[in-house]
């Protein structure tokens, strides 16, 4: 286990020790242009762009992990998977190599324990969530959280957070004006009639 | 782009009035009185010129790529190091040691909005609590008294909302506009003050609660720390100045002109500013005064990066004080979750905040004063609060994780500490000895370690914060760890205002004790940090600058 992120400041800082060069490469211009792509392809149901479809699978399974599916979709079904591939292909292109490496890792772990598969996404869930927990804070886990948060809570434009269900969720409604009362505790004082609640429960 | 700009078209070969690095607190300002009073102004800008319909709600481009802080040309890295001992490194990703925005209108585009007025004392401190030594603790050479009309000017000419508050200094006139809507961080915060003894008040903030001045109210959108407001409600130069300055039609802003040296004759004037425009290409434009407005960091660099045979240490530096004194306020943070939603993702970010600290207390054992103040944070936007948000310990992965984000990201807020600090020799801002910029400009190295009383300030405030959030009756509360600032949006004393040259870099008109027809203003000039919330005073100074550089002008002495 690795100790958790206590301070805001440092996890702004570790952004930059876990991407790397990555951060520094990137290009706004190419970063549009590969998520209008992978809108594109997600929408047409199409093959995936930077990365293989045995590659997909596998990280479907891990972000998958990260966020499961329960009354509420998974990192899967609210295109995370499609966000990595744009991601991969332009922003985060310096991250490409490590995670590659990260996939090959997790296959040695697969093999070393179920001889008779070769890929993360043949293991049952709690197979995967056993493989899973073993890479918990590595740049590994880390560039895989750090993609997986925004393939879920970015805007839908990079391929990710699919009808906004990323969003709704978490109970953030994204609309371009509001009038008080803003929450709970503030609606007295607006003078509403009762208290406004959480609008994802 | 905003095509009925009107742009005088000057040439870089004929003598403007001013040139004006920077357009952002300071510049705009500047630029927009000077203009207004019938001076030949031009604005050099390293950042693009975007408006209020370029701004997006995309918290990957603000957040995670620096769209608003990143120079649009090239890389521009800087150094940071602790200790003037160490070596200084460039850290890879993240926000830059000295955080700013680029483009016109400067940080004020993507600023919170807090506009604290200083308290008298703010400028007197040295001579009301003694000396303090091996440090630079020195008076202002100007009172309250002589801002407060510019503090005023701020308030009605830019736009401020609020309320005066219990421990405020005098003020000739009230708000413009009155306080934005209370968030329900507000009320708790207020409630949970009130509960242990103290005064919250409404947050003075640069944001309009009603239509002003031909620009719309607040939607409450919420997009609003480190975003540009694409309503034109936030009171940026961008939104407030900039238009007033070029509709005089003597006002011409160049964007994405990079100021690499100020050039100097033989007799020790300022003649031209050399920059590079937005194809690279070296251009210079001359002018009868230069003022710099560029922040606390670039201010002090380009002084140091034109150096010359005349001046070996960089312009205006006879005293060797550019670049030091460096103070970034020093800052805590404690977190809170209650049981019920708060929804903080809509709104500006403050809506409450407690004074009752900000004055010094020997009884504290230690030097300083802050204030509080109740947001949202880092929790505003979705992909920062799940990256970052949820309690120390919370998994990080998993079907109880995923539940977690579910359960706080609606029910939480935190209480923001801002303190005083202590200007120190050894944190300042230095030309990095080897790392470079694209095009050969030497980085910004940045040394900073906050004094231990600016740490003991930032720990008292947080203990009050837990008072005030117990009180409010917070389901949980957990302390971010305070550490020495390591990024600083606050950029203030580089070159500090003085009566005597050997001591100070600018006379108390901004005028730089060593070049006549040199003028800095912007956070440089502060003498003392006040108590965490520059800009309103930014901005005053730089009404007041703008006043005494056009008595100067008319009179013949620059």
């Amino acid at each position: 286990m690795t100790k958790p992120m206590s301070s805001r400041r440092k996890f702004l800082q570790s952004g930059g020790s876990i991407l790397g060069a990555s951060w520094i490469a990137i290009n706004i211009p190419l970063i549009l242009s590969a998520s209008q792509k992978a809108e594109e392809n997600r929408q047409a149901g199409a093959a995936f762009k930077n990365i293989t479809a045995r590659e997909a699978l596998e990280f479907s399974a891990l972000v998958d992990q990260i966020i499961p599916a329960d009354e509420a979709p998974g990192a899967t079904e609210v295109g995370v998977v499609y966000f990595i591939d744009a991601a991969v292909g332009g922003f985060m292109s310096g991250a490409l190599p490590m995670l590659r490496q990260g996939l090959e890792d997790i296959r040695s772990k697969v093999t070393s324990t179920h001889p008779q598969v070769g890929d993360l996404s043949e293991l049952s869930f709690d197979q995967q969530r056993e493989v899973f927990s073993s890479i918990e804070g590595t740049p590994f886990f880390e560039t895989l959280l750090f993609l997986t948060m925004c393939g879920m809570f970015g805007l839908p434009e990079y391929g990710g957070n699919r009808d906004h269900d990323g969003w709704k969720f978490l109970g953030f409604n994204h609309q371009h004006a509001w009038q008080p009362p803003f929450g709970h505790y503030d609606a007295a004082v607006h003078g509403a009639a009762s208290g406004i609640e959480s609008e994802n429960e | 782009m905003n095509e009925s700009r009107r742009k005088p078209g000057y040439k870089t070969r004929e003598e403007v009035d001013f040139v004006i690095v920077g357009s952002g607190a300071a510049g705009g300002v500047l630029a927009k009185e000077l203009s207004a009073n019938g001076f030949s102004v031009v604005v050099l800008e390293q950042g693009p010129y975007r408006t209020a319909a370029d701004f997006k709600h995309d918290e990957m481009e603000i957040m995670f790529q620096n769209e608003l802080m990143d120079h649009p040309g090239w890389s521009d890295p800087q150094t940071f190091r602790q200790s003037e001992s160490d070596t200084a490194t460039a850290p890879q990703g993240g926000p830059p040691p000295a955080l700013y925005a680029r483009g016109v209108g400067g940080s004020s585009v993507h600023f919170t909005a807090n506009y604290w007025r200083f308290h008298q004392s703010d400028f007197k401190e040295r001579s009301l609590l003694g000396p303090m030594e091996g440090t630079g603790f020195a008076d202002w050479p100007i009172s309250y008294a002589e801002l407060e009309p510019y503090y005023t000017k701020v308030e009605w000419e830019c736009g401020v909302s609020g309320q005066p508050g219990p421990f405020e200094a005098p003020r000739s006139k009230p708000y413009p506009l009155p306080p934005l809507p209370v968030k329900s961080s507000g009320v708790l915060f207020e409630q949970g003050a009130r509960a242990v003894g103290l005064h919250p008040q409404p947050a003075p903030m640069a944001i309009l609660s009603k239509p002003y001045k031909g620009r719309p109210a607040c939607v409450h959108c919420g997009f609003c720390m480190g975003f540009g407001c694409e309503m034109n409600a936030k009171s940026s130069t961008l939104a407030s100045m900039i238009p007033l300055a070029e509709a005089t039609g003597r006002c011409e802003i160049r964007p994405l002109s990079t100021v690499y040296k100020i050039r100097t004759n033989d007799a020790g004037r300022v003649t031209e500013v050399a920059y590079l425009d937005a194809s690279g290409r070296e251009q210079a434009q001359k002018a009868k005064a230069v003022i710099l407005s560029a922040n606390g960091a670039e201010t002090p660099r380009l002084l140091l990066m034109s150096a010359s045979g005349r001046f070996p240490d960089g312009l205006a530096n006879s005293s060797g004080v550019v670049g030091k004194y460096l103070m970034g306020n020093g800052h805590s943070v404690t977190q809170a979750a209650f049981e019920q939603p708060l929804n903080e993702f809509k709104s500006v970010q403050v809506t409450r905040i407690v004074h009752d600290f900000y004055e010094h207390d020997p009884a504290r054992g230690f030097y300083g004063g802050g204030g509080l103040d109740a947001r949202p944070f880092l929790d505003s936007t979705p992909i920062m609060f799940a990256l970052a948000g949820l309690p120390p310990g919370a998994p990080r992965w998993g079907a109880d994780f995923k539940k977690m984000l579910r359960h706080y990201f609606t029910r939480k807020m935190s209480v923001l500490g801002s303190t005083t600090s202590v200007p120190l020799a050894r944190n300042n801002i230095t030309l990095d000895p080897t790392l470079k910029d694209a095009k050969g400009r030497p980085a910004i190295r940045m040394t900073y370690m906050d004094h231990e009383d600016d740490l003991a300030m930032a720990t008292f405030l947080q203990d009050r914060a837990v008072e005030i959030l117990k009180a409010a009756g917070a389901a949980e509360i957990w302390r971010d760890p305070v550490e020495g600032g390591t990024v600083h949006a606050h950029l203030l004393g580089t070159c500090r205002m003085g009566d005597d040259p050997e001591t100070s870099v600018v006379d108390r008109y901004h005028r730089s004790h060593d070049i006549a027809n040199l003028f800095i203003c912007d956070g440089s000039s502060f003498v003392s940090s006040g108590r965490g919330q520059p800009t309103m005073t930014i901005q005053a100074l730089a009404f007041r600058a703008a006043d005494h550089i056009t008595r100067f002008a008319r009179a013949g002495e620059i």
